[in-house]
């Protein structure tokens, strides 16, 4: 699935969020596309099933409330950092084993980490699920943590990054665009880090982190496949329920930076390909239900060659020859996203004007009806498209958890962007697209 | 900010636990029995499959319906039984241009006025050129079915081909061969496959990118009436779709799709290389070297197939594969060390690979040809046998999770000529492959000279490949530069 769609989707979820509550809740959502159960454990663990039999495959996501926000100042990159290092093996998984295990069945493993979670996952045969469930469990309670594997696997994070660098020549401008647009420590710094700050963490930070946030209180499960539902809750309690929970987890420093009018900065490296640059626009103050019509905005902008974006810089004035649009969530800080790149200086001028321009009128004039349409189809049918496998719909689902969505409230959440309508669309973006939430950062090759 | 998913090509260290970690189980404590070990798994349950519908029109066209019940979304594919082995000689790449421009407007509509259609249904169009085959697909909600399928007529059955939509096209696949020339792995196994295929019309598909310029809308015309006719083509549609429907509705808008004569040339496999041939291709800005060795092998309607695949999940599949293991882990001479087998219509290609450290590539080059010397000899444990059956049989399932997948299975199995039920079968063919088996098709495909390809900055050459007689050396663009005797040009 696209992960950027999966994120936008969350983003959505999360400004709808309703509360949890209750120690536990069962519920089951027939106008879903595929049943979904969902129920907690004695130790917090959040369980949601959903059943899919036509492929003898499972995909099960553990999901922690440990992401990059999680981190404390001169901690960056510690979450990344624990990624890693849950690979390094537990009380009955070797190092490695994990993956060794996992591939031997034919199935596939990874894991990521993103600004408020850690996602581990992992797709293989369904007569496997208990080996997944084994596997996880084990290093949910018993990490094993060497000091020299420990120290291996932050060298190996800054060659990668340093590799990186060399095929991504962008990625520092995205660092630092990252936090003039989200100014707060928590919200805006790269997730792999800084050199010194990831060197500088010890077994000491890693305990810390595992023993707060990776605790069953602070997890999501998400199996979706071809499961049996009695024979999975089974597993999942032989596997999960004797793990002990954590103390309260808390919710992650809510953001705090203030509007201070627009910021544009400039970015000279001499290093870089071709001039470009970013644009960001922070959404704030935001209103429940404003998410579906900025989704909708972003469509009508960025998707497919005959949006706006792309017909007028890549096609009509060709001012650009490569740009992307994302809409972006942090777990309470959101924002829309466009990176563009440029054959000259003037080129890029030129293009940033006319990308502003493209805002200003979806200020100044309603949205036709054809236009409307084609962007409900694309996005419906891209919304459809990315629940389509097991993993889509696992990752959803905990996306979804960790929002505080009910699972009986997905069913109605494409309708509510299939009725997003022009007067809507034209009302956010007088509100939101305004010179005080932009966010500039130009790139320069000097 | 998420990050793609990782391949995991675990980093040097991580993986250097991995054996160690394989035969040591942890301390057990306080815990429970059922933690110490690995889970007895469930039952396990068979991949089935849905039928395939077939319906031959009048016009040659077959329509292949796969029923998904259920699925909001369906997918169309246009199977053209012509790839990039189809290119004339002396204009490489014709066919992935030509491919590359359909969608691209009629007489009556522009190429914006095709993008705007196709996106005003919600639809996502896209076009693949494969050696032997074409496939051009468009996603669409099963709503919109009808509708896609007029698109679909407008696209290939009176597409028209602008000049201006080509130059912006070629210079789109300019730019695609050009980052593909930033990728070692790319380079090496072009080089590789190049040199497979010599003298075949395979070949073409392997050139660089320097004729692509020269390709115009005479030439794509010229391609395009050749092999895009109805009989020469499968359409294959999947979604939660009923086949006389389908076929009744195709029938209608695709009949006028006027049936030609297609003339194709059969393309003989080519031999398997027993030359000692090492090529070493500069590569300036390496850090590392990519080593590819590697021949040609079977084609899949060869009853050696299943066999070769179990012996190459054994050689180099994953990172417990015995490549990865000797390699990596017990001589600590390469980062990576993989095999992997491509098949075409008429052969197969297999190669293993290894990323290196510019000082270990004539002892990690040494290891992988000892490695496949050895293999037919050597004692294969009969529960490394039935891993690899395991690891293929378990893997099976993924192939097919999307209607996308399914569709290009299927498209596949067409274009290569393969029994309609082949994967069908797959799970059993699998199963049958046993221990005598395996060591009987190394001998067979192991046993020639493989060809040697290295990827890396021309100055590690000399001292490196002293001792392996004549390297042919070849600039990015796969230009051949010199020759190395003992490490010095001559």
């Amino acid at each position: 699935m696209n992960k950027t769609t999966r994120l936008l989707l969350t983003a959505v979820f999360l400004l709808s969020a309703w509360p949890l509550g209750g120690q536990a809740r069962e519920s089951v959502s027939p106008a879903w596309p595929f049943p979904v159960e969902e129920y907690r454990l004695r130790n917090g663990l959040r369980v949601i099933l959903s059943a899919d039999n036509s492929l003898p495959l499972v995909s099960v996501v553990l999901a922690y409330g440990a992401g990059a926000v999680r981190e404390q100042p001169g901690q960056a990159g510690l979450a990344f950092l624990m990624e890693n290092l849950m690979f390094q093996g537990s009380e009955n998984v070797g190092p490695l084993q994990h993956v060794g295990y996992i591939q031997k069945t034919g199935g596939v493993v990874n894991a990521e980490t993103t600004p408020d979670k850690t996602l581990y996952y992992q797709e293989l045969p369904s007569n496997q699920l208990a080996l997944a469930l084994w596997l996880e469990s084990d290093r949910m309670r018993s990490l094993l943590l060497s000091t020299r594997d420990r120290e291996r696997r932050q060298d190996e994070l800054l060659d990668e990054y340093r590799g990186r660098l060399g095929m991504e020549p962008y990625l520092e401008s995205y660092a630092l665009f990252d936090t003039l647009l989200y100014p707060d420590f928590a919200y805006g710094h790269p997730l792999i880090g800084t050199q010194g700050n990831l060197k500088a963490l010890t077994d000491a930070d890693v305990k810390g982190f595992h023993a707060a946030y990776y605790v069953p209180n602070n997890a999501v499960l998400s199996i979706a496949g071809d499961i049996q539902a009695a024979r999975t809750k089974e597993l999942v309690a032989r596997y999960f329920d004797s793990i002990p929970p954590g103390e309260g987890v808390g919710p992650p420093p809510p953001p705090l930076f203030s509007q201070e009018g627009e910021v544009t900065r400039l970015l000279e490296d001499a290093s870089l390909p071709s001039p470009g640059f970013h644009l960001g626009y922070r959404l704030s103050p935001l209103r429940p239900g404003d998410m579906y019509a900025m989704k909708i905005l972003q469509y009508v902008l960025s998707r497919g060659k005959a949006s706006r974006l792309y017909t007028r810089i890549m096609k009509k004035d060709l001012t650009a020859y490569y740009f992307g649009a994302i809409l972006e969530e942090r777990r309470g800080v959101e924002a829309l996203k466009v990176f563009a790149l440029n054959r000259d200086d003037v080129m890029a001028e030129r293009c940033l004007k006319a990308v502003l321009s493209e805002f200003d009128k979806l200020k100044g004039s309603l949205i036709s009806l054809e236009e409307m349409e084609k962007t409900l189809h694309l996005f419906k049918t891209d919304y459809i498209r990315q629940l389509t496998t097991n993993m889509d719909r696992a990752l959803l689902l905990a996306d979804a958890a960790f929002a505080d969505i009910r699972v009986d409230a997905l069913s109605s959440e494409l309708d509510k962007y299939l009725k997003v309508n022009p007067q809507s669309l034209i009302t956010l973006a007088n509100r939101l697209f305004v010179p005080a939430n932009r966010v500039v950062l130009n790139i320069r090759v000097r | 900010m998420r990050r793609a998913p990782r391949p995991f090509s675990l980093p040097a260290v991580v993986a250097a636990a991995l054996a160690l970690a394989l035969a040591a189980p942890g301390p057990a404590g306080a815990q429970g029995r059922f933690r110490r070990t690995p889970p007895i798994p469930d039952s396990f349950r068979e991949l089935k499959l849905p039928d395939i519908e077939s319906f031959p029109l009048p016009n040659g066209l077959t329509v292949a319906v796969t029923r998904r019940p259920g699925s909001p979304l369906v997918t169309i594919q246009v199977v053209i039984m012509a790839g990039e082995s189809d290119s004339r000689q002396d204009l490489p790449y014709v066919a992935s241009l030509t491919a590359r421009m359909i969608g691209r407007g009629t007489n009556a509509m522009s190429s914006d006025d095709m993008e705007r259609l196709i996106e005003s249904i919600g639809g996502d169009f896209s076009a693949m050129v494969f050696m032997d085959y074409t496939v051009l697909t468009l996603h669409v909600l099963l709503e919109q079915l009808d509708r896609a399928l007029d698109i679909l007529r407008l696209m290939i059955v009176i597409p028209e081909f602008h000049e201006q939509d080509l130059a912006t096209v070629r210079r789109n696949f300019f730019y695609d061969l050009q980052a593909r020339e930033k990728d070692p792995e790319s380079v090496g196994r072009r080089q590789l496959e190049r040199v497979l295929f010599e003298n075949h019309p395979y070949q073409t598909a392997t050139q660089g990118k320097s004729r692509v310029s020269y390709i115009t809308v005479k030439d794509v015309r010229a391609f395009f009436n050749k092999f895009y006719a109805p009989n020469n083509a499968v359409l294959v549609v999947s979604g939660d779709v009923d086949g006389a429907t389908v076929a009744r509705k195709v029938g209608r808008l695709l009949g006028p799709w006027a049936r030609r004569d297609v003339v194709k040339t059969a393309i003989p496999p080519p031999p398997a290389n027993d030359k000692k041939r090492v090529c070493f291709v500069d590569f300036p800005a390496a850090e590392d070297a990519v080593i590819y060795v590697g021949n040609l092998v079977m084609a899949p309607r060869s009853p050696d197939y299943y066999p070769f695949l179990v012996l190459n999940q054994v050689l180099g599949g994953t990172m417990n594969s015995r490549l990865f293991m000797n390699l990596r882990e017990t001589k600590g001479v390469a980062y990576s060390a993989f095999s992997e087998v491509a098949f075409y219509r008429t052969c197969g290609v297999f190669w293993a690979k290894a990323r290196v450290m510019p000082e270990a590539i004539r002892a990690a080059i040494g290891e992988i040809i000892r490695e496949f010397q050895a293999f037919p000899s050597e004692k294969i444990e009969p529960a490394e046998i039935e891993e690899a059956k395991s690891f293929l049989i378990g893997q099976l399932p993924l192939r097919f999770e999307t209607l996308e997948k399914y569709g290009d299975q299927l498209a596949r199995v067409l274009a290569l000529g393969l029994d309609a039920g082949h994967w069908a079968r797959a799970s059993d063919n699998l199963m049958q492959v046993n221990v005598e088996e395996v060591p009987a098709v190394a001998r067979k495909y192991l046993a020639a000279n493989p060809v040697v390809v290295i990827v890396g900055k021309k100055e590690w050459a000399g001292e490196a490949l002293k001792d392996f007689g004549a390297v042919e050396m070849y600039d990015l663009s796969g230009a051949p530069q010199a020759i190395l005797r003992q490490g010095v040009e001559k």
